[in-house]
This record gives structure tokens, sequence and C-alpha cells, in this order.
């Protein structure tokens, strides 16, 4: 298993200690990815640190995950870089809270990052500040729900059951009469301005 | 000179502030899929590209909340839907990562065979595609003749053409047929030959040329910062491909180069492609003569056969075995707590898979990182400043797929 399992630097967390004194790192070390948490403040500092003074620039990707309505903190945002010259891959995960989940945008340190964060606010509802087009995606523009939030159902809702709220629904933010058997725990963020869960049109 | 108002004609006399907005796609022909572009022009010249997409989301990661790990396997079909099995080995390789097996020898090398056959198909229907878009008819047409070629190695090999899900867990579904070889054999000695012959169509071309060189020009820096990867980001420059960074399937034991850009252009990403298709045959030809016998999946050890399916045939008989494949199809396969990343070098880029699991029968995460994705973003940053015809050879030598963008 050798080869899948040396992607990860083990020594990313002494290298980022070195830039970085003033953070505490624990990376986590999971069948060879290495997993740096970071603060979600903080993100964009580190991902520069890691760019800048550790190589790590190509970047790969950056998703959401869901660990459940109860777990706290419940969203994590994982962001994948790659160093060129060593071909390790560095892992950065932030954690955010289920309520009003926020987090600074990293478009600053990699412009890719654009897309992918309109995905994680179109899947997960989860906003990122200074972001300059946060828009719904894949989903359309109309849908009222973060559908890759774990308490989403995969069946018996979604844009052909609620034609009408569909119209509704992404303006004003309030859940219509037709959705069948699935009442979100919690509503999205009040619609105004970016954080509509329809988005801009 | 007349002043032209007196003319009785309409002159633009706001020539600077009146910018013409046309949408490009979903239907268009060159969007190969369902791709629209956003074009605010001035004259005949971009100004602003906006690609929009999600037409083809069919929310594949949340279904892949829902299923079983081998439950997932038939949808990875549907990435890319121009190379399923190169699709179905990255997949797999990721769940084996994930529980902790390897494949055999022989199922590796089974896998490279598929990668690599995937590879030559996808990029023979991307170079054909992207020539047809510019007007070179005749490479559709011919690139389209191997490819035939290709599904009939595929058929072969796993009894579909198109919707493969080929691998599992441990290994593939089945071995190689007797006569596999020799066709696969064939099919290798003649190949190279057929690329010569299409770059004897383009490369050389004045048209072609002409239409590519300069165009659509991707710098380094632009590269690194979009996440592009595969021969986008190759014809930049940048040496990184995921077969030599960081080897899967065995790819360490076969002897190939990584052709490689300089200018970033249409025309070199172009040229990247054509020498991968040569380097793919190359390391075809390589494996038909190492293949080494032995099991096609590993059923070796006990904590192995809990996530890997039965001998199908035995299923047929034996009311174990059945239940055993049943079991291991529709409920468990012992992943232990945890995630795994893993990403593969597919035609259009590095596909990423990452599988969060909390031991119980599917995944709590099933990310996908596509490649295609990373590339159409980069769109924005590059077409502003050509003429409308270059979009076309510019979505040509991006080579996207909307099934694996869209996921």
């Amino acid at each position: 298993m050798s080869v899948l399992t040396d992607h990860g630097d083990p020594a990313a967390g002494a290298a980022l200690h070195a830039a970085l004194p003033h953070f505490t790192w624990e990376p986590v070390i999971d069948r060879g990815d290495v997993t740096v948490p970071v603060d979600p403040r903080h993100e964009v500092e580190v991902a520069t640190i890691a760019r800048d003074r550790l190589g790590y620039t190509l970047f790969i990707d950056r998703f959401g995950a869901d660990r459940g309505e109860d777990a706290e903190p419940r969203f994590d945002v994982y962001t994948i870089l790659y160093n060129l010259d060593t071909g390790k891959r560095l892992h950065l995960c932030a954690s955010l809270p289920g309520l009003d989940p926020v987090m600074p945008t990293l478009i600053p340190v990699f412009r890719g990052a654009n897309w992918f964060e309109r995905e994680i606010w179109d899947m997960y509802g989860i906003r990122f500040e200074g972001h300059p087009d946060l828009r719904r995606i894949l989903m359309p523009d109309s849908f009222p729900d973060f559908p890759l939030r774990r308490e989403y159902p995969m069946e018996g809702q979604g844009a052909w059951a609620a034609p009408s709220r569909a119209i509704g629904g992404g303006v004003d933010g309030q859940h219509g009469e037709v959705a069948v058997n699935y009442v979100p725990s919690r509503p999205p963020p009040a619609a105004g301005g970016p954080s509509g869960p329809g988005g801009a049109p | 000179m007349t002043d032209p108002r007196l003319l009785d004609v309409e002159v633009a006399e706001d020539r600077d502030a009146e910018h013409m907005l046309i949408n490009m796609g979903p239907q268009h022909p060159s969007t190969h899929g369902v791709l629209r572009l956003i074009l605010e022009l001035d004259g005949e010249e971009i100004i602003r590209c906006e690609p929009v997409i999600g037409y083809l989301h069919r929310g594949k990661e949340k279904i892949g909340e829902t299923l079983s790990f081998h439950q997932f396997l038939p949808y990875t079909d549907r990435l890319d839907y121009l190379a399923p099995l190169a699709n179905n080995v990255a997949y797999t390789v990721a769940c084996e990562k994930l529980v902790g097996v390897e494949a055999t020898p022989r199922a590796q090398a089974i896998r490279v065979i598929c990668c690599e056959l995937a590879r030559i198909s996808a990029h023979l229907l991307g170079l054909g595609a992207y020539a047809m878009d510019l007007g070179a008819m005749t490479i559709f047409l011919w690139t389209f003749r191997e490819r035939e070629a290709i599904y009939s190695l595929i058929e072969r090999i796993c009894g579909a053409r198109f919707t493969t899900s080929y691998t599992r867990v441990g290994g593939v579904e089945r071995d190689l047929p007797e006569d596999f070889l020799p066709k696969l054999e064939a099919f290798v000695r003649e190949f190279p030959g057929r690329v010569d012959e299409y770059e004897a169509l383009l490369t050389r071309n004045k048209i072609w040329v002409r239409r590519t060189q300069g165009v659509g020009v991707i710098s380094k820096e632009v590269a690194l910062a979009y996440g592009l990867t595969g021969p986008n980001l190759r014809g930049s420059g940048i040496d990184y491909d995921c077969r030599k960074a960081h080897p899967y399937c065995g790819y360490e034991q076969y002897e190939f180069e990584v052709p490689v850009g300089s200018a970033g252009d249409c025309y070199d990403r172009y040229l990247v492609r054509i020498e991968e298709m040569r380097q793919s045959a190359h390391i075809l030809r390589q494996v038909i003569d190492t293949l080494p016998s032995g099991p096609y999946i590993n059923r070796d050890q006990e904590r192995v056969l809990k996530s890997v399916l039965p001998d199908k045939t035995k299923t047929l008989t034996n009311m174990e075995a059945l239940i055993h494949q049943f079991m291991v199809a529709t409920e468990s396969i012992a992943a232990p707590p945890g995630e795994a990343w893993f990403s593969a070098e597919n035609p259009k880029g590095e596909l990423g898979f990452f599988l969060r699991s909390n031991g119980g029968a599917s995944a709590t995460r099933c990310r996908i990182r596509a490649p295609s994705f990373a590339a159409l973003q980069c769109l924005v940053e590059i077409v502003p400043g050509h003429m409308v015809a270059d979009v076309m050879a510019i979505l040509g030598s991006i080579d996207f797929v909307m099934g694996e963008c869209d996921r």
C-alpha cells in the first residue's frame, strides 16, 4: 500500500509551526494523508504561507463536508493543495458551527477558489465573506435548500415536487406548502443580500 | 466624405457604450453537452465571458452518501462518460485506500490497460470534436474509426461498450478473455501509424496552426491558481502527471514520458494530447509484454473477504456465496472509520475522490473532484480579448465534459 499512502508530508505541521509559531498545529494523519486543522479565521493566512513559503502552489480542491445536525462543529471546509517540487499534498480543514456558518473567502490566495466556494454555498449554505459573486452554481437559482446537508432527504422533495414554491421560495426564503414530508430543522439565513438562499438573480 | 447622418442610415454614435450580450449554449454544438457561455461583446471582441454550468447536475455526491460503496460504482461511469473505465479505476482505488485492500498484480495491470484505453479513446474524441469545430471534418471521422476499435476491445473486456462498471474492490469484475491480448496487440501495432495520419492532417496545416497558435494562452500562474490539471496544465509547461508524481496500479513499472508544452496555447494542448496517445500506446505495449498471471481479484485475507465480492459463477450455484454477494453489495464493506483521498490521472485531468466513512454501509461524504469543473472556471480568465470564433478553439482545446463538471 505504500504507493498509495505516502502522499502527505508528515513534517507539514513542523514547517507550518516554523512559519507561524503563534498558532498550534496538530496535523491528523489518516491513511497517509496529512490534514491540518485550521481556524477558519486564519485560513487565508495559512494558505498564503503554504503557497509562498512551503511551495504548495497548485490548488487542487476545496469542498465542504457535513458531520450531521447534532455534531458541533458541524461543517468542515477542506482545501487541498499540492506541492509540485516535493510531490506532497496538504489538506487544510476548517471547521464551522452549524448555525450560520461563515468564513473568509480564499479567492485572494487562489483565484480558482471562486467556483469551489460557490459550490460549497450551493450545497451546504456556508457563506464566504468577501466572495464577489456568491450565487448558486449547480442547483437552480430558485432552489430553496442546501441539498448536501445531511438532513436533506434523497426523496420526497425537489424542484419537480414544488414548482410553485420554487418561484416564491427562492426570492423570500420562505418554505412553501407543497413540500413533501420535509421540514428543515434550521431555516436558511434570512433573505436580503447575498445570504438569501436563492442568491442574486 | 458626406456626413453619414445625411444619408438616412443609422449610425452607432455611442460605439463605446453599446455592448452586446450573446448566449452561447446550452445547446451550441461546440459546447459538447450543456454548457452555456454568456459573452459580452464589443463588436466581435469578447470583453467578458461567464460560463453557466449545472444543467447536467444529477446530485452524484448526494447519491454517493446513500448507496453502499459497491452500488455507487455505476454512477462513476457517468462522470466523464468518455472514459468510464478510468473513472471506475479511480473510484475503486479510493475505496481500496479507505478499506485497506490492495488489488492483485494482475488486476493492477488490467486496470492500467483500462486507463490507457480510456485515455486514448477520450483524447480521440476530444481531438475529433476539436478539429470538427474548427472545420476539419475528416479528423472526426478518422478518430471515430479508432474509437470504434477501442469500444470493441472494451466490449471484449467487460461486455459493455459505454457504461462499463468493470472494477471491483480488490481487483476487477472478471478476467480478460483469452483472445483479448492478441486483439489489443493488433490495435497497439496499428495505432501509432493512425496518429501519424492525424498529425499529417493537422500539425503543419496552415489553417489549423493559425486558428490555434497564440489563441487561448493559459499562463503558468493562472493554471496553478485555477487548479488546472492534466493536459491543460501540462500544455502550460508544468510537468505534473499523477501517474508519475504518485503512481498507482503499478504505473511506476512502465516506462513512458510526460509531454509538456511551453506556450500554453490551444496548439500546445493539442500537441500534448497527441503525444499522450502515443505514450499510452507505448504503455499498453509494455503491459501486453509483462501482464502477470494470477488471480484477477484479491480474495486472500479474511478482512478482505468482507469487502470483496465473491466469484460471480459461484453465486449461481452456491447459497452462501449468493448471500455473501448480497451482503457485500448492499450492506457492508468493512470500511474502518476515517477519511481517504485518492486522485488519479484521468484523460481530462486529476479526478479525485474524497471518501469519509463512519464505519457504516455507505460513505458519509463522497466528494468528487472533477478536472473539468476547474478547467471551465478558467474560461473567465482566458476568453476575454478573443474573437467569438476563437471560443470554439478554446473550448475544444480545454476538452471538458459536462457529465463530470456538473456531477
